[in-house]
């Protein structure tokens, strides 16, 4: 097994992992967690998929992944805002199904 | 020139988004609509290059594939930039009566918004499989913002709900451009699709990709998000989001599908897909007739109409692909005036509980009237264009003997018109009666009358439109 | 089994270890923490896959700044209730299902990717082509300005619109100052002497040799952005509820910049988004990590603004 296919398998595993804790934790926090858990494991395993030129990874997917490092911190930066915001007006720091419909 | 106006119909709405961050309130939303007016008229030298000499393509940075970004401008592309043009427009329009500029909703509102169309159109012109995640992402986060620029709890919940999901979709989709990237070497949408070879590899990433972007696209069962987020979103939003937002992921469906999976067997797939949509027909058209609330019955019917587009996959032919394109754009100008109308109805009583309605027909009756045209066309009643798509669908499934499709498309029409005549019937004869009805801005109501009558309209202007659209059908389309 | 090899799968079983860790639930606290490892360990692994572009990023924006803002959203959230109860009966009927699913989605993804043999006529071999003419050393910022600006252009975008986002949610009322430790202790006086000139003099560096070596705009923002959260948290810079004409001219420079020049080549005849030289590059990545900085600190502090915070 080389060190790339290494990776790759580490970063399948990962990915199945954050997709499990995504959807079972309870807490926003955690999901949030487990999103960027999960978009770590995605960048490592396009960076290890796209092969190498003159002894480095390939320069459009590190520059694909530097993109999307940027946007995954902001997401997250956004989502946390909107946690806090709905937990300083309803107390809530999970979101369970009942009170969908009221207006 | 056709490329500049290109450029204009992502850059003008872009540079006032944040030239509205610096300006005054009042003057930001005149120069929001003053710069959403003119995106209709760049597209008419981009519409005009296309008619005559083909798609449009343009190297950005002048670099193309298997390194750079094209944007390509084909039929199909131009039919969503038109149709998300004049929905934007109106939409600005209806939102100047309840987000005035200068209030706190307005303040978030208007530097946002146009921020969302410049998206939405680079969206539509990519033809590279990142840059579309880039523009994915920001149309995904500038939804699930004005989601909440009311600052409403259970539209906060429903917007968070939303956008952990979508952020998930994302990364399946991402994680496909990865496997893509990785097997073909480039990101091009037409060049990957030369280079991908049938196999696990390509089933994989196409599998990935689709369940992403259907997630995006809340078709069933990956819908639950929807109707809270778009029952529950304020005022104007709800219009954006059922007839533009969805639409984006949607296209990137069909793109991936049509023009880059040409060399992949897609068989069983297609048939997968088109029993989700037919199941879409029939649960969301049956939850949207038992809903309580007249928005969330509008969102049920958004996961129904959605399932709509989905036929196209196992139907794949010339008449299908018409109609499905049809579909989608009468789709947007009848759903955006329905919820247009529901905000003014809320707005009017401070509710939109179907049960308590009775007497709106007298004292809002732009409003019912501007509901009750675009349920017209949701329901696919002559002339309209919704008529126009449900009838090219089921001819295709007549070609086919598609028996079963044929029945669903029926079926949905029916249970259609069933739930916009409960909303009729009970605004009229029921025994709830409305209490204080305050009436709406006369600008508010009429362009929700105005989006009802272009989704009327539409069944007039077919044969330009098919004109445009014949012009780009997908490659190994069956006549 | 060669020695490379070996710190290989050490960091890959690490990695698995460390995400499972995180989602199998606990005290949150001890999981933000413990998420901030997997970073690091990401960081690592991007050094070991020879990306240090990568691994500075990583560290910085992916553990560093993704950190501290989960751990400064932990603190909002545990101030004020002892954290909600979860439902816990959903989790359990959830949890056989979805970790089929989910197992499912492994070997899948694992086994396309495995298969996977290459082109060699890749946009990656095309870049490091083009790169010479450009007069620019480090391929990945070639990539990101010049071979596929709009990317970037859009990312910075995204990261506007999340600003405006983060506004919108403001909590009503003057936000709450964060400093958490005093300035009046003279180690942390000392610290801030030496910290806030020494994080501008590395994103300088980083900026400047972006063009030729590991670096850019993105991980000077990111460490000037930490230079900004340093002030935040000593009190030398209070969070204010209204963003001011100069934070809105800083937060809207980076994209400008790009989008003024990039628009303005098709003046010249020249394709839209190209970039006309060198100079270019760096006016762009200045412009961007200002831009980058503010907003990072501005999303840190929950703020629309800074002010001088007293003596």
């Amino acid at each position: 097994m080389s060190s790339l296919a290494v990776y790759v398998v580490a970063a399948a595993a990962v990915f199945g992992v954050g997709v499990y804790g995504l959807i079972v934790a309870d807490h926003v926090l955690r999901k949030l967690l487990a999103l960027n858990m999960m978009g770590s494991a995605v960048f490592v395993l396009m960076v290890a998929v796209s092969g190498s030129a003159q002894g480095r990874p390939d320069p459009v997917a590190q520059a694909l992944v530097l993109t999307g490092i940027v946007i995954a911190v902001a997401a997250t930066a956004f989502a946390l805002a909107l946690l806090v915001r709905i937990h300083h007006d309803t107390g809530r720091v999970t979101l369970s199904e009942r009170g969908d419909d009221d207006d | 020139m056709t490329t500049e106006a290109l450029a204009g119909l992502v850059f003008v709405p872009l540079v006032a988004g944040m030239v509205a961050m610096l300006l005054p309130a009042r003057a930001a939303g005149v120069l929001v609509i003053a710069a959403l007016a003119l995106v209709p008229v760049l597209l008419w030298p981009v519409t005009l290059a296309v008619w005559h000499g083909g798609p449009v393509l343009v190297e950005l940075g002048g670099f193309g594939p298997p390194l750079g970004i094209v944007w390509r401008a084909d039929p199909l592309a131009l039919s969503m930039l038109w149709f998300t043009a004049l929905v934007a427009l109106l939409v600005s329009l209806h939102a100047l009566a309840g987000f005035r500029p200068e209030t706190a909703e307005g303040r978030r509102f208007w530097p946002q918004w146009p921020i969302l169309i410049a998206a939405i159109n680079a969206l539509y012109l990519s033809a590279d499989l990142f840059n579309l995640y880039v523009t994915l992402e920001l149309v995904t986060l500038g939804a699930v913002v004005l989601i909440s620029v009311g600052s409403k709890s259970v539209a906060m919940i429903a917007a968070m709900r939303y956008l952990l999901l979508a952020l998930m979709a994302s990364l399946f989709y991402l994680l496909a451009t990865a496997l893509i990237y990785g097997q073909t070497g480039t990101l091009d949408l037409y060049l990957a699709g030369e280079r991908l070879q049938d196999g696990t590899l390509a089933a994989a990433a196409l599998m990935l990709m689709i369940t992403g972007l259907l997630l995006k696209s809340a078709i069933f069962p990956l819908h639950m998000w929807l109707p809270a987020a778009h029952g529950n979103a304020p005022w104007s939003v709800s219009a954006i989001l059922s007839a533009l937002v969805v639409k984006a992921s949607l296209y990137i469906v069909l793109r991936v599908w049509f023009w880059t999976a040409v060399g992949i067997d897609t068989q069983m797939a297609a048939t997968f897909l088109g029993v989700l949509g037919a199941i879409a027909i029939l649960y969301g058209s049956l939850a949207a007739l038992v809903q309580e609330r007249l928005k969330m019955l509008i969102a049920y019917s958004t996961v129904a109409q959605l399932g709509y587009v989905m036929l196209l996959f196992p139907l794949a032919s010339t008449a299908a692909f018409r109609g499905v394109t049809m579909h989608l754009v009468a789709h947007g100008f009848a759903k955006a005036a329905m919820f247009l109308a529901a905000a003014n109805i809320l707005r009017a009583l401070g509710h939109d509980r179907l049960r308590r309605m009775t007497g709106i027909d007298q004292k809002l009756p732009i409003d019912l009237a501007a509901f009750a045209l675009a349920g017209v066309s949701i329901m696919g009643l002559p002339p309209s264009g919704g008529f126009l798509g449900k009838w090219l669908l089921l001819e295709a499934a007549w070609a086919r003997s598609g028996w079963g499709w044929m029945a669903v498309i029926v079926l949905g029409s029916l249970i259609a018109a069933a739930y916009v005549f409960r909303v009729a019937a009970l605004s009229m004869f029921g025994s709830g009666r409305a209490g204080r009805v305050e009436v709406p801005r006369t600008l508010a109501s009429m362009t929700a009358l105005a989006l009802a009558l272009v989704a009327i309209a539409l069944g007039f202007a077919a044969a330009p439109f098919f004109a445009l659209i014949d012009r780009g059908l997908p490659p190994g389309m069956l006549p | 089994m060669t020695p490379e090899l070996l710190v290989d799968v050490i960091l890959a079983v690490g990695l698995v270890a460390l995400s499972l860790r995180v989602v199998s639930g606990g005290e949150l606290f001890r999981d933000i923490v413990v998420f901030i490892v997997f970073g690091l360990v990401v960081a690592l692994s991007w050094a070991r896959l020879g990306s240090p572009d990568l691994a500075l990023a990583e560290a910085a924006i992916g553990a560093g700044v993704t950190g501290a803002l989960m751990l400064m959203a932990y603190r909002r959230l545990a101030s004020r209730s002892g954290g909600a109860s979860g439902d816990r009966s959903r989790r359990l009927r959830l949890a056989a299902p979805v970790a089929v699913l989910a197992g499912t989605a492994v070997a899948i993804i694992g086994l396309a990717a495995l298969g996977i043999d290459g082109a060699s006529d890749s946009g990656g071999a095309a870049a490091l082509a083009a790169l010479p003419a450009t007069g620019l050393g480090n391929p990945v910022t070639g990539v990101l300005l010049m071979f596929r600006g709009l990317d970037t252009l859009l990312e910075l975008v995204v990261l506007l619109v999340v600003l405006l986002g983060a506004w919108a949610m403001m909590i009503p009322g003057p936000p709450p100052a964060l400093h958490l430790v005093s300035r009046d202790t003279p180690l942390v006086a000392a610290l801030l002497t030496i910290a806030a000139p020494l994080c501008v003099l590395v994103a300088v560096h980083l900026l400047v040799v972006g063009a030729d070596e590991p670096g850019g705009a993105f991980q000077a923002g990111a460490v000037l952005a930490a230079g900004g959260v340093l002030l935040v948290l000593t009190g030398v810079l209070r969070p204010s509820r209204e963003a001011g004409p100069v934070i809105r001219l800083a937060v809207l420079v980076g994209p400008a910049a790009f989008v003024v020049v990039g628009v303005s080549a098709m003046a010249f005849g020249r394709p839209v988004m190209e970039l006309p030289g060198l100079w270019a590059v760096y006016l762009i990545e200045t412009a961007m990590m200002i831009s980058i900085a503010v907003t990072l600190s501005l999303l840190f502090g929950r703020s629309g603004g800074f002010r001088r915070g007293g003596p």
